[in-house]
């Protein structure tokens, strides 16, 4: 064995990778080669090194992300009529399974919402500033409710505390801020979609609509597009107008949600 | 990831606890950066899971990760080519570990960042085949395969990226020392 060869197999003999016969080869070169057993003690010295680097964990967002992907990925393998009956339960809905779910959520609870008669001028300023303030809001809790996502681990939970926050008939603000942000940040399609329909009993107040309104343009799954569309139309929410019609012109959104969004313009 | 590759998505979940350390340790001192190792790492999962489809039972899961790595980091790297790797020890500090960076010897703290520079001073091809080979989950062999080369090219080039290394290792020490 000469030195060049020798040089090669360095590596795998110090982490214990040659066979034997190989090893016992090289072993007796670097015994007899002074050259050979310098560079040997370097390299095994550095080898030591290299994996003696400390290694810490990853933040907790990578874990996070990746268990929001596999979530998301499985809910868009379920049935859409596994969808449609969640959200059928979720509204106390009726049970006509001839109807377009969609339809039939802004139907059942739509109706029962007590919707404000229009927009004063007055009002759209505040209503304006309201948005603004949510989307302050929307930015800098953006890691919290990632935490807080994190800490309810499985897409069940959420949903649990979703709906239990959707039966609540009270306007109460917390809950309201509950149901909007996981709307907006929520990885799984179920819980927002069910988000949204416990938004409907509260769509009388302009900070609901304009929750909404800040999360579709964040929104990128068809069905919950489709969906706060039809919320807004039902909440008769004037505002929307221009993300709607920007939404309609999209070359990148799903054709259906280009067709709602032409729709509820003409409905607005 | 057979189970995965036919819809069972919760074994994904298992995989990402039981993989993605040591993935992420290998990119952290490929890129030298924590938040791009964790980028890239995102990436890394995201795309087994879309392209769970292609996944085939030969050779192991490990290797196909990082192969997927591999392409992952070139992409990485091809996005921010105009930002070089420049190796912050402070980028890659212990911080969500205070107790254990408390523990080491301020001279090990020393000896590690000069061994990141040294690593940052690699080619990122060096440093690619030199950290894949000191990967205990993989065979040279599948080092090559990742690689796409033969196991005596892969064998030649790790050992050549570690000689390497240590010589900038010497030399960072002595710029120290005067
Ligand atoms: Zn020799």
């Amino acid at each position: 064995m000469n030195c060049q060869s020798c040089s090669e197999k360095m590596a795998e003999l110090a982490d214990a990778r040659l066979d034997a016969d190989t090893a016992a080869q090289v072993r007796a070169h670097i015994g007899g080669c002074a050259e050979c057993s310098r560079e040997f003690g370097e390299i095994s010295r550095m080898l030591a090194a290299l994996d003696g680097l400390p290694q810490s964990p990853p933040s907790h967002r990578l874990r996070a992300k990746v268990m929001g992907q596999i979530e998301t990925e499985k809910l868009t393998l379920l049935d859409q009529a596994q969808f449609a009956s969640s959200i059928r339960s979720a509204a106390g809905g009726r049970p006509d399974g001839r109807m377009a779910w969609q339809r039939l959520v802004v139907r059942a609870i739509g109706v029962c919402a007590v919707l404000a008669a229009g927009f004063a001028l007055g009002e759209r300023t505040a209503t304006q500033r309201q948005l603004a303030d949510l989307r302050v809001r929307v930015d800098t809790m953006g890691q919290l409710v990632e935490q807080s996502v994190l800490q309810k681990r499985t897409a069940g939970d959420r949903l649990e505390t979703v709906l239990t926050a959707a039966r609540s008939q009270v306007p109460d603000e917390r809950v309201i801020d509950g149901l909007i942000n996981s709307l907006a940040f929520d990885p799984s399609v179920n819980v927002r979609l069910n988000a949204l329909s416990g938004l409907y009993r509260h769509s009388d107040q302009d900070v609901v609509r304009a929750g909404v309104l800040a999360c579709l343009p964040r929104e990128s799954n068809p069905l919950v597009q489709v969906s706060e569309i039809d919320f807004l139309v039902a909440a008769k929410a004037r505002e929307a107008a221009p993300e709607l019609r920007k939404l309609s012109l999209d070359e990148k959104a799903d054709a259906d949600v280009r067709d709602s969004a032409k729709r509820a313009i003409a409905l607005l | 990831m057979l189970a995965v590759r036919d819809g069972d998505l919760d074994s994904m979940g298992e995989l990402f606890e039981r993989h993605h350390g040591p993935l992420f340790g290998y990119l952290t001192k490929l890129t030298g950066n924590r938040a791009a190792a964790e980028d890239i790492s995102q990436v890394v999962f995201q795309r087994m899971l879309k392209y769970r489809h292609t996944y085939r039972d030969e050779g192991k899961f490990t290797a196909w990760m990082y192969h997927l790595g591999r392409r992952c980091a070139a992409d990485h790297f091809r996005k921010s080519s105009s930002a070089p790797v420049a190796v912050d020890p402070a980028d890659l500090a212990d911080h969500p570990d205070e107790a254990r960076s408390a523990d080491e010897s301020a001279v090990a703290r020393d000896d590690h960042a000069l061994l990141h520079r040294a690593l940052g001073r690699l080619d990122r091809d060096d440093r690619e085949v030199l950290l894949l080979s000191r990967l205990q989950e993989l065979s040279f062999a599948e080092v090559a395969g990742i690689l796409e080369c033969s196991v005596g090219a892969a064998r030649v080039r790790a050992h050549r990226a570690l000689k390497e290394l240590r010589d900038h290792y010497l030399q960072i020490q002595k710029e120290k020392h005067t």
